[in-house]
């Protein structure tokens, strides 16, 4: 294994809250940064982390064909287009589930770990089978949830999962942060957040209206160097990552400078 | 490399046994899901089930009740040279349990006597002893006092703020106000409703007797 490798599982528990999205935004960031990333679908039932990064239509060979030793690995994975250094190992087929053991991703997450310094594992909603399977590769943990209640009841169990599965360390990404809603206390605050799940702050990600048309576009938002706040978000967690010290967002003071009103403007197309 | 050392000795020990339902004792050993699951398939391969697990370890507890398996939590031995033999939990005199940890979501910790945890319990969780239950933390989850039956069991916390309180067969909703800081309370029957006040701190009845037991009739001469 490479020196450095490092295997880190994305999950959340609750779906929806921005696994895929993370993943899909933290490997191009990484891969930016230099480092050889490799990107791996867990979620065999509903795979969506090709779509994210827009290349569902160069998928030939799956993690099942290299499990079954029908192909190479390096036929599977898939180079991403723009950035050479980030890879993808596309979700196997859904039938896959019945047969699929937590020793074959061990197995898999072994062979990615000679060639990559970074294995983002994006694990599937839920504790079932599927999580199973994916925490058995892990070596590390992003938990991602958003400051609504049953996403950080959700995150909690899983954390405790990941505690008793000896997963280390653990670290913690608030996603879609609406500051105005916080300010009027309509939402869960950071310190309630992370009072509950008691885990280091890695990544504070705003609510960003730029996430849903990169999603469809099948173009993350740290490609085209983006200044939107989820873009910087992500590219700062990919910099903590890495040990740099980069402070977190502010939610109380985002959005207010002169620069933020006219990026807005420019959003909504006035001009 | 002490695993690659017990696995071998299980399994050794495995072949001097006939196959059938067997009893784990894990004395001071911390074991995790992902143990448990081996030591399960381990077993299964040589046709043993695993029918109760015995552990000193609040840990071990949780990750065995993780997995599915009955739990024994004991008092640990005072000499790992001779392990105790195993007397049921409810031969053993009431003592206090101390846990130091938060308890997460989806856990549950149970135990004969006094609960003591330092560290919260989080809405989710859930903590049942037969005596009182305390919490030096925030208590968020759900807390079970006097589960088999005593009615004079109470629950304190440095904050009580649960999801759901129960007291042996009675059951109450959690407060929903804000709590006050620096307030501990505790929450005890009286003519048979659950209640919530400041903590008294005496100690109760059966921590008194345990104490008096420990040091008889000290005197400050």
């Amino acid at each position: 294994m490479a020196p450095t490798s490092r295997t880190i599982l994305i999950c959340s528990g609750k779906g929806g809250v921005g696994k895929t999205t993370l993943t899909a935004n933290l490997g191009i960031a990484l891969a930016r940064l230099g480092l050889r990333t490799v990107v791996l679908d867990a979620d065999f039932g509903l795979r969506n982390l090709d779509l994210l990064l827009g290349l569902e239509n160069r998928i030939v060979f799956t993690a099942q064909e290299v499990l079954a030793e029908s192909c190479r690995l390096e036929q599977a994975l898939v180079k991403h287009k723009q950035e050479p250094n980030l890879a993808l190992l596309p979700a196997g087929n859904p039938r896959m589930l019945e047969w699929l053991k937590p020793e074959d991703m061990q197995t898999i997450v072994g062979m990615l770990q000679k060639q990559f310094d970074y294995v983002l594992i994006d694990c599937p909603a839920g504790i079932e089978d599927g999580f199973k399977n994916a925490v058995a590769a892990a070596k590390e943990a992003i938990v991602i949830t958003t400051p609504e209640v049953s996403a950080v009841r959700d995150a909690d169990r899983v954390i405790g999962l990941l505690n008793t599965n000896g997963v280390a360390p653990v670290q913690l990404v608030l996603n879609r942060v609406r500051p105005k809603m916080m300010a009027n206390q309509e939402m869960l605050a950071v310190d309630d957040v992370t009072d509950i799940l008691a885990l280091p702050l890695l990544g504070l990600v705003l609510e960003d209206e730029q996430v849903i048309v990169s999603t469809n576009r099948g173009e993350p938002l740290t490609l085209n160097g983006s200044s939107s706040p989820a873009a910087r978000a992500y590219g700062n967690v990919a910099r903590r990552l890495q040990g740099e010290d980069v402070p977190l967002i502010d939610p109380a003071k985002e959005g207010r400078g002169l620069r933020a009103k006219v990026r807005r403007l420019m959003q909504k197309k006035i001009f | 490399m002490r695993e690659a050392h017990w696995r071998d000795a299980v399994t050794d020990h495995l072949q001097q046994l006939q196959p059938g339902g067997v009893e784990l004792i894990c004395h001071e050993w911390p074991l995790t899901c992902r143990d448990f699951s081996n030591l399960l398939k381990l077993f299964g391969e040589s046709g043993f089930t695993i029918g109760l697990v015995q552990t000193t370890q609040p840990t071990t507890a949780i990750s065995a009740q993780a997995m599915g398996l009955t739990v024994h939590l004991i008092e640990s031995s005072p000499s790992p040279e001779k392990p105790t033999t195993p007397t049921p939990i409810a031969a053993l005199t009431p003592r206090l349990r101390l846990h130091q940890g938060t308890l997460r979501s989806g856990d549950h910790l149970q135990t004969k006597g006094d609960l003591l945890v330092m560290g919260d319990v989080n809405p989710g969780a859930r903590v049942s002893a037969s005596g009182d239950v305390m919490v030096w933390g925030r208590l968020r989850g759900i807390a079970h006092a006097g589960q088999d039956g005593d009615r004079e069991a109470r629950i304190i916390a440095l904050q009580l703020r649960p999801l759901q309180l129960r007291i042996a067969d009675q059951v109450a909703r959690g407060p929903e106000d804000e709590p006050l800081p620096g307030l501990a309370e505790e929450a005890h029957i009286e003519s048979n409703d659950i209640v919530i006040k400041p903590a008294n701190p005496r100690l109760t009845a059966r921590l008194q007797a345990a104490a008096n037991t420990q040091h008889p009739g000290q005197s400050l001469a």
